[in-house]
């Protein structure tokens, strides 16, 4: 026995703590949040037993109901059904007891073999409520288990649960039954004997509950059964009549009273002394929370406050991390540039790898510093919150309260990124918002582009980069807003999705919690500098050093530094002057080496590229030196910078201080006037989202939609930059 | 006032009867459609309609329109709330089938003195009022007519929840209070659902939430734009748009501070 492999599904409702309880038991990494339905990903992990079994664990997507309304719900009893799992672990908020129990009843329908975690129960302690666990399990007839995900508490003895009911697991367990009253038992009745008479989808369902589906006119299980055989019209056909009939008489439809016999169950169940409390706590420290936090004046002005609050910890805190960061890299830089060769190798390594990776690896501190307060505040509840105040805003622009977490996570608040945001629309279930939000999401500040902009706040803004980059955000929230709307009345007209949403208790996040959660976002951050940024930023190297300056060329350059060389020495002689002189020979010749840099760029793919969408991009103001820097950037946003030192100070990029160093350079630069700079900033922040994001829209949507997405923004961003360009040169 | 007095036969008490009917529904009766509702022939509906017309309850001559005098009109109701009020009490309290319980008390009405009629509606009423009947003792009732029996394990239930509720200062199915859209509810009161109007998708999801007959929700706040609200139910705060709230219908329970 000792080397059996079970497999036991984790279920529960959103916001239950079971991905808490998940990460106790496998303690893996699964991803948890206090925002209703996050974990929609398939999570696995292996537990081993102290008497050796194994336990494989799957946790199933938080679902409040087994009914065919979102995708999770589906997913989940199709997990049921046809992984047919030894025992299944469901999870209850015991705090929302009776809401709770409404999941269990389902699974239990079904005929899985469930065993109750009921957990918080320090919380239901603290409320002084008292929950009979022992009363409750012998009514249901199945085992119950008091825990506390939070502290690992009541874990160990889930799985041991769910062990020994996986082991007396009989063939088939007879699935749990609840009487639906008068109206609807007789149906049931008569559904059943004709579903068992006819075999109907009896191989996968159990017929009374294909029955209850029947009557609660589920889309998938009524879709399965036209195909499984004629059964399915007549069964379809009767539910029509009772349905008319019960609105005649009772002014109510099948599905309504089954929920309400459902509810009454529970209500029976709980009644049975399982559940009692000795003062009505009705006020509690959550309420009181919210009393403030959303009210009516008070809530946006505290939502704003945060935000900000984190966008100034982030970056003044981050800023110390950042330059240690920095100086790493510079280091490492210098290192190789000492232990190699000069040559392309060398050139490669320091120019292409070391300057691009390093660009990107500094922002790291500011992303952990982010993350680290976004994940702490999604793991308390305030995101739903956020979601609630802001869902009449969102509602305005054809979105959804439940649109402005991807917008959070792309960076709304700036060092996010668009790919995991573009995965949070999930969370939509309106096909029309997700869209919208999806297409607007990237418009968001994140933290490849925040690179960027404090490297083109700092040259342009220096009196008060902060503020500039401040401005930047609200900017890319009022494009993503307009751009969503114009969207909703143009290319994805419809009607808006209900706003159903729970809020959920404020729960003080464990350390350990918000530490793992933070450390996925930060590491996959880290692991894209790794890869794809490295092999992009050794690609765009290569693009903007071959082909080399022919040596004709070359010798031209040569031999017009030694005319300025030989020429100076024949002016002056070796007079007094010579000082004097000898500084400004250096300075032609610096001139001179410049002007080489600029005409071996210029010959290189990348300088051609540059230079040949002069012409498109000369209406938005753009310079050559920026066309390549945007191009190299679509790859991933943060070779912008990289990409930009490269182009203006190509040999002495071995200075590393560069986006000081580069912002300085460009601030001196002429070709950047204000107007200049208000196009690239915008046209920055609306183009192509990366490449990593357009694959991840695509797999969330369409390969249409992602190459929509693409092009669309390209061309509006182009639209909203030759605007800006041209009205803003009327003024500046 | 001398039509209460007066005793009508069974016979005229039902043309009587369809008469009021007929004017309720159609605004006026005819002869011929005496004739076809009662399944008598033509001949024998004029005789009653002069022999009704004599006593002063209709307003009749041959060939037009039958109308009810104020006094015809007085008895007519009377003989129709002693039909209307057996053929509820057959349905609601003993779960009788209408079809039935109309015929029945058809054959009743006439028979059965006022008095009894008047315990009979007092009854029906007392059971709907009583926190320990109520309409879903009543239904029970039916129930268990047609298969339960009942055991001491779902009294036991069946009784604390009913004092539960009693408690708190609701009970089901109270007669008299108007049905509210839970959007109308301000901050701080408190609504008892009395239905959800429609089915399928988002109304299924709110059910599923715990948005069923007979729950208490109260509005906690309005979200700042105005929009979605915060409600309590079933010990959870749930968050939902106006456009949904509309669909909710609530009775308003007074908050007893």
């Amino acid at each position: 026995m000792s080397d059996k492999v079970l497999y036991v599904a984790v279920a529960g409702q959103p916001n239950s703590g079971k991905s808490t309880m998940f990460n106790a038991m496998t303690g893996a990494t699964a991803r948890v949040g206090n925002y209703p339905g996050i974990s929609v990903e398939r999570t696995e992990g292996n537990v081993r037993l102290p008497d050796g079994t194994t336990i494989r664990l799957v946790d199933l997507p938080g679902t409040y109901s087994l009914t065919a309304y979102s995708q999770e719900e589906v997913i989940a009893r199709n997990v049921i059904f046809n992984e047919k799992p030894d025992a299944v672990i469901n999870l209850l908020d015991a705090t929302s007891l009776e809401r709770s129990l409404y999941l269990t009843l389902q699974t239990m329908e079904i005929g899985a073999n469930v065993v109750i975690g009921l957990n918080m129960m320090d919380e239901v302690k603290k409320q002084h409520i008292h929950i009979d666990s022992e009363k409750l399990s012998a009514l249901l007839g199945v085992p119950v288990v008091e825990c506390c995900a939070r502290r690992g508490m009541g874990a160990d003895k889930l799985l041991e649960m769910a062990r020994q009911q996986a082991l007396a697991r009989p063939e088939t367990i007879e699935p749990l039954y609840i009487s639906y009253g008068p109206d609807i038992d007789p149906v049931l009745e008569e559904f059943t004997a004709k579903i068992e008479a006819a075999g109907f989808m009896t191989e996968r369902y159990p017929a009374r509950w294909l029955a209850i589906k029947y009557l609660e006119e589920d889309e998938v299980i009524v879709a399965q059964g036209r195909k499984a055989g004629p059964l399915g019209q007549a069964l379809e056909q009767r539910v029509a009549e009772v349905s008319a009939a019960l609105q005649a008489t009772r002014n109510t439809y099948p599905e309504a009273m089954i929920a309400d016999y459902r509810y009454g169950f529970i209500n029976g169940l709980t009644r049975q002394d399982v559940i009692s409390r000795e003062d009505d706590m009705r006020f509690n420290y959550s309420d009181k929370i919210d009393k403030v936090v959303t009210h009516r004046l008070l809530g946006p002005v505290i939502m704003c406050m945060l935000l900000y609050a984190m966008f100034y910890i982030t970056f003044t805190l981050g800023a110390y991390p950042q330059g240690w960061v920095e100086n790493l890299f510079a280091l490492l830089g210098a290192l190789v540039e000492s232990a190699l060769p000069e040559g392309l190798l060398r050139s490669m390594i320091v120019n292409g790898a070391i300057d691009g990776v390093g660009a990107v690896m500094s922002f790291t501190p500011l992303i952990l510093l982010m993350f680290l307060m976004l994940v702490f505040l999604e793991d308390l509840g305030y995101m739903g919150r956020v979601a609630y105040m802001l869902d009449r805003v969102m509602q305005t622009f054809g979105l959804h309260g439940a649109s402005v977490m991807p917008f959070i996570i792309s960076g709304g608040l700036p060092g996010g990124c668009a790919v995991p945001g573009v995965m949070a629309a999930r969370t939509l279930r309106s096909k029309r918002e997700r869209l919208a939000t999806i297409f607007t999401a990237p418009f968001m500040v994140c933290g490849a582009k925040t690179t960027a902009f404090i490297m083109l706040t700092a040259a342009f803004f220096p009196e008060n980069p902060t503020r500039a980059m401040f401005i930047i955000v609200l900017l890319a929230w009022a494009f993503a807003l307009l751009t969503a709307l114009l969207l909703r009345k143009t290319v994805i007209r419809g009607a808006s999705t209900p706003f159903i949403m729970e809020l959920p208790p404020y729960r003080l996040p464990t350390l350990h919690g918000v530490l793992i959660h933070t450390w996925d976002r930060v590491w996959q951050y880290i692991k894209k500098a790794g890869t794809v940024i490295l092999a992009v930023s050794i690609l765009m190297w290569a693009l903007m050093t071959f082909p080399e300056l022919p040596e004709a060329e070359r010798e031209a350059f040569e031999a017009q530094r030694r005319g300025i060389e030989q020429q100076a020495r024949a002016h002056t002689g070796d007079g007094p002057s010579g000082q004097i002189a000898e500084g400004l020979i250096t300075d032609a010749l610096t001139a001179m080496d410049d002007a080489e840099a600029q005409a071996s760029l210029l010959h290189t793919f990348a300088g051609r590229l540059g230079k040949g969408l002069e012409p498109v991009t000369q209406y938005a103001g753009f310079p050559w030196q920026a066309n390549i820097a945007l191009i190299g950037a679509f790859a991933a946003k943060e070779v912008f910078v990289s990409t930009m030192a490269t182009t203006y100070s190509m040999n002495s990029a071995a200075e590393i201080e560069e986006s000081t160093d580069l912002s300085k350079r460009l601030a001196t630069d002429p070709a950047y006037t204000r107007p200049v700079v208000f196009s690239l900033i915008v046209f920055l922040l609306l183009y192509a989202p990366c490449l990593v994001t357009v694959v991840a829209i695509i797999r969330e949507t369409s390969l249409g939609w992602g190459l929509f997405t693409l092009f669309g923004s390209l061309a509006f961003s182009y639209l909203v930059a030759v605007g800006v360009y041209q009205l803003s040169s009327l003024f500046f | 006032m001398t039509a209460a007095t007066l005793t009508l036969s069974a016979n005229m008490e039902d043309y009587l009867e369809t008469i009021f009917i007929l004017i309720r529904e159609k605004t006026v009766a005819r002869s011929r459609d005496i004739a076809r509702l009662l399944s008598v022939n033509r001949s024998s509906v004029t005789g009653a309609l002069q022999a009704l017309s004599r006593n002063g309850l209709v307003n009749y001559e041959p060939y037009g329109y039958v109308t009810l005098t104020r006094e015809g009109a007085e008895v007519a109701e009377k003989i129709l709330r002693r039909h209307e009020a057996l053929r509820d009490f057959f349905v609601r309290v003993l779960a009788i089938d209408s079809d039935e319980a109309d015929e029945a008390a058809c054959r009743m009405e006439h028979g059965i003195s006022k008095h009894i009629v008047d315990r009979l509606i007092d009854f029906a009423e007392f059971v709907e009022v009583c926190p320990r009947a109520g309409a879903k003792w009543v239904h029970g009732f039916g129930y268990q007519c047609r298969e339960a029996s009942i055991s001491k394990d779902t009294c036991e239930r069946c009784i604390t929840r009913c004092l539960d509720e009693f408690k708190q200062g609701v009970r089901q199915d109270q007669p008299g209070k108007p049905d509210v859209p839970l959007k109308e509810l301000k901050p701080g009161e408190k609504g008892q659902i009395s239905r959800i109007a429609g089915a399928g998708g988002v109304k299924q999801r709110i059910r599923d939430m715990g948005v069923t007959k007979g729950s208490l929700v109260e509005v906690v706040r309005i979200a700042p734009m105005g929009d979605p609200m915060d409600v309590k139910l079933k010990g959870y705060h749930l968050s939902l748009r106006k456009d949904e709230a509309e669909d909710i219908l609530v009775k308003k329970v007074d908050t007893r501070e």
